[in-house]
Parts: C-alpha cells; structure tokens; sequence
C-alpha cells in the first residue's frame, strides 16, 4: 500500500453562483482497519473560508496547523481577512516548500471572498500545483469514484438546498464503490449569511 | 477394487486430469511464476470475512458479501459459501477465481467417490481430498482459505483447508482480513450447547461487527446451517443494518428478550444495488452566521 492511501481520506467541493458546498469523510484508518468515525477533515480558515484535507492523516493535522498559524500572522500584519486567492497562494507556497520530502496530502479549498462574497473552489496537488473549476473538484483515494458521481449530478443552475442533495449523493456513492473509504460525511454549505453544517450517516462497513 | 478388476477399468492417472499437472503449467522461459504473476497478473480479489463453528444441532457457516479487486469494490452482494454436496459446504476467502475452480473439482472428486463407494465420503476425507489437491500446487500462489463444515456419520464436522495444504480440525473458525475482529466476537459468545437462534445471532454478530471495522469486508451477511438433513441457506441481511440493530441493542439491553435479535427478519436488498439513491439521515444540523 502505497503511502497516500496508508490513512485514507475523501473530499470534494462543488460550485454554484453564489454558494460552495464542500464535503469530506470522517474516517480515521490505518490499512484496511477502521480506528474512529469521527475524524476532522475540514478545517475552518476564517469566515466563509475552508480547507479540506485528505491522504496521509499526519500531514493533514499538520498542514492544517501549519496554515492556520500563518494565516493568523498574515491577519495580524494586514488587519484584515485573507483573500480566497491569496489562501490559495499560502498553501501552494507551503506545500512547494517541502518538493523534494513532501506532505503527503492533497487539500481542496472552498470558500466565499470576505468583501466580493465571490465563490472558489480549486484544489492543490501535494506539490503545490492549483487547480481552479467552476464546477466540482475532487480529492482523496477514491477520486475515480468521485469524479464519476459528480460528472453524473453536477448540474450548473442548482439552488443551495439541490446542491447540497447532490453532494451528499455523490460522496456516499463513491465511497460505497471503495473498501477503504466511507464511515460518514460532513458537508458544509457555505452561502453569504449561513454556514449549514451537516454529518450524514450512510453505510458503516 | 474387485468391481475395477472385472471391468478392467482404469482410474485416470493421477486426480483432474483437464488441468495441467503441477509443475508443467507454461510460463515465459527465465520468469519465475509468482514474480511474473504479481508483477504482470491481474489483480485478484481477496479480503473477506467468513466464519464457521460447531454446535449441537449442526455446523453454522457465515459470510459477508463483498468482493473487493484490491481497493475497488467489484461486487457488492457476491455468494461466499459454496454449496459441495446435500451435506457439505465451503466458506471461500483468498482469490475467488482459485476458490471457484477448486470448489468444482472438488464436487467432482467427491462425486465420483460417492458413486464408487456408494456413500458420501466423509466430511475429514472431503478435506484430505481438497488439501492433497492443493498441495501439488504449491508455491504457485494460489490462495484457497475454506473452512468445510458438514454432516456426516460422525455429526456436525468442521475442518479449514489452506492451498499450502494445511489441514485443521476445529470447533470455530475465521478466515479472512475480517477474521480477528469476528474471532474477538465468536470468543465471546460461543457454546458447544448454544440454541439454534444463538447461533444464528453469534454468527451474524460477529460478521456485521467485522464489516465495520475491516475494509474489505461488507454487504449483507449470508448465514448456513448444515444439519443432519442437509445444508439451509437461512438467510441474507444488509450488514449495515444488522450493525445498527445491534449498536441499538446494546444500549437498552436490559429491556431486550434473550434471543431477540433473530427478528432481524426485514429482507436485505437481494440484488445489491450500487449507487441507488441514498436516504438521507442527519446525525446533526448546525447553522452559524
């Protein structure tokens, strides 16, 4: 097995106008053997602001720690909140600073701008590599899975409520698919005046 | 035998004279067979729970239903415990390619055994027979971990049979990447003296609580009883469900009747269905902002 799917992990976010939906799993493994369901993925890194982390659970609580620590300083100097884009730098630059040892996680950023209220999803290899899409991104060890779910249910004009059916379709009917995958789902909608946090319980084997 | 000498019959040489003998399998000149197959093979399905045990009233065979192709999930709802004969059944884990082929020549020894001897062979001579089979191949990865249990003229018999030819007698056992985690299960709550519906709930017990944890393990739970009048296929129940059922047990014991959970009777989907749109069930709702 190789060293991305020693802890597995799932995530991916989808897009509309004016809202981003993000979704990840809650399982905590190591190989084949299932250790909690209740592990945090998605990380707030602000208002309307989220990054979500998948792979190696290590690098993602570190990463996660990481960022949040440079992001508070970042805050600090500037007096005010961090820019979608500028986040996304952030983490590129943090994840390119170890090329050659890298973190072995893939994270995906989904969140609303502080001032324009305009949404973005992308998502960074483990080297740092972005990728902006106006639809869906996934990232984890079932990615085919994902990326066949969300090609099938993605529609372009969904309101928040269909969005939300849609992610929470596609997420517990990729994980099914994999073996070392599943044990729950968090998603959060995150619109201009509400966050909407929901766990969802689907197959548990 | 004197039948053979009057007919001047000859038994073929050697068992399964269709495949090749052991040792002549065609390989490309200067690759050694294992190398070759795990360098170029396809990848072969392995990673299950199956479970078996004696008891008083018969042998309970038990399995989950998922075949995995390394990580992927190939078939949801797949049959792991193979039907031999009236009183004789296999559980299967390993690459089910290798269990299937081997379950049919088995049958076909064991047939051809009943029909000279006029009797079934016995449950400890299907096993002999099966690990003599395997023996010969090996060192050529063929991976065949069964566990047979029957009837036969001296009771409820259980036996597990490995393709390096390793032969066991036992009262319980668990094959597969679930079995630890269904053995912690089986230790707990198994009796030579146990009730029928017992051992039916031992047994989905411990399958469910390895489809939990074990990734390769899930699907529904398939449950067998071999009894002194023949195999029965008792029944097939969504894992999850089972699981849930049990979790919900456990936390209001005290008012639950001895036996209960038997009534675990709602039918689990047959056709094991993927991506079929899920109900959806919230554990929790939070709103900020």
């Amino acid at each position: 097995m190789s060293i991305m799917s020693y802890n597995e992990g799932d995530v991916m976010a989808m897009k509309r106008k004016d809202y981003v939906a993000i979704a990840a799993n809650r399982r905590f493994g190591i190989q084949t053997q299932m250790v909690t369901m209740d592990f945090q993925k998605i990380f707030p890194m602000g208002c309307r602001l989220y990054i979500s982390l998948a792979r190696l659970a290590t690098d993602v609580q570190t990463i996660a720690q990481r960022l949040k620590f440079r992001l508070n300083l970042c805050e600090l100097k500037e007096g005010r909140q961090i820019k979608l884009y500028t986040l996304m730098s952030m983490v590129a630059n943090l994840l390119y600073e170890k090329r050659f040892g890298p973190y072995y996680t893939e994270p995906v950023i989904a969140g609303l701008n502080p001032k324009t209220f305009k949404p973005l999803i992308c998502s960074l290899d483990l080297i740092s590599c972005p990728m902006v899409t106006d639809d869906f991104v996934v990232s984890g060890t079932c990615s085919e899975q994902m990326y066949g779910m969300c090609e099938s249910l993605w529609e372009p004009n969904m309101d928040p409520e269909h969005l939300f059916e849609t992610i929470s379709q596609a997420m517990p009917n990729a994980v099914d698919c994999y073996t070392v995958s599943g044990m729950g789902v968090m998603t959060h909608v995150i619109k201009k005046d509400k966050i909407t946090t929901r766990t969802l319980k689907p197959r548990m084997d | 035998m004197a039948l053979q000498d009057v007919c001047r019959w000859q038994a073929p040489e050697g068992l399964c004279p269709q495949l090749p003998q052991a040792g002549c399998w065609a390989v490309p000149s200067g690759w050694d067979p294992p190398t070759f197959l795990r360098a170029h093979g396809p990848s072969l399905a392995h990673g299950t729970t199956t479970l078996a045990f004696r008891f008083q009233h018969g042998v309970i065979a038990a399995a989950d239903t998922r075949s995995s192709c390394g990580s992927y999930v190939a078939c949801p709802a797949s049959r792991k415990v193979i039907p031999v004969h009236s009183h004789l059944l296999g559980t299967t884990s390993g690459t089910s390619a290798d269990c299937t082929t081997w379950y049919r020549v088995l049958r076909r020894e064991l047939r051809l055994r009943a029909l000279r001897e006029g009797q079934l062979p016995s449950v400890a001579g299907a096993a002999r027979l099966l690990s003599g089979l395997l023996a010969r191949y090996r060192g050529l990865d063929l991976c065949v971990a069964t566990a047979l249990c029957g009837w036969d003229r001296s009771g409820p018999a259980l036996f597990y049979v490995y393709s390096d030819g390793t032969r066991l007698q036992g009262n319980i056992f668990s094959v597969g990447s679930g079995s630890p985690y269904a053995y912690g299960v089986l230790d707990r709550g198994y009796r030579y003296d146990m009730s029928t519906p017992e051992a039916y709930e031992l047994a989905c017990r411990a399958v469910a609580h390895a489809t939990h944890r074990d990734a390769y393990s899930g699907g529904s739970v398939d449950l067998f009883h071999v009894r002194e009048t023949g195999w029965e296929y008792v029944s097939r129940h969504d894992a999850w469900v089972v699981y849930q059922e049990l979790r919900e047990q456990e936390e209001s014991v005290e008012e639950e009747e001895e036996g209960e959970l038997v009534s675990l009777a709602r039918p689990a989907s047959q056709s094991g269905s993927r991506a079929s749109r899920y109900p959806l069930e919230f554990c929790a709702e939070t709103e900020a902002l």
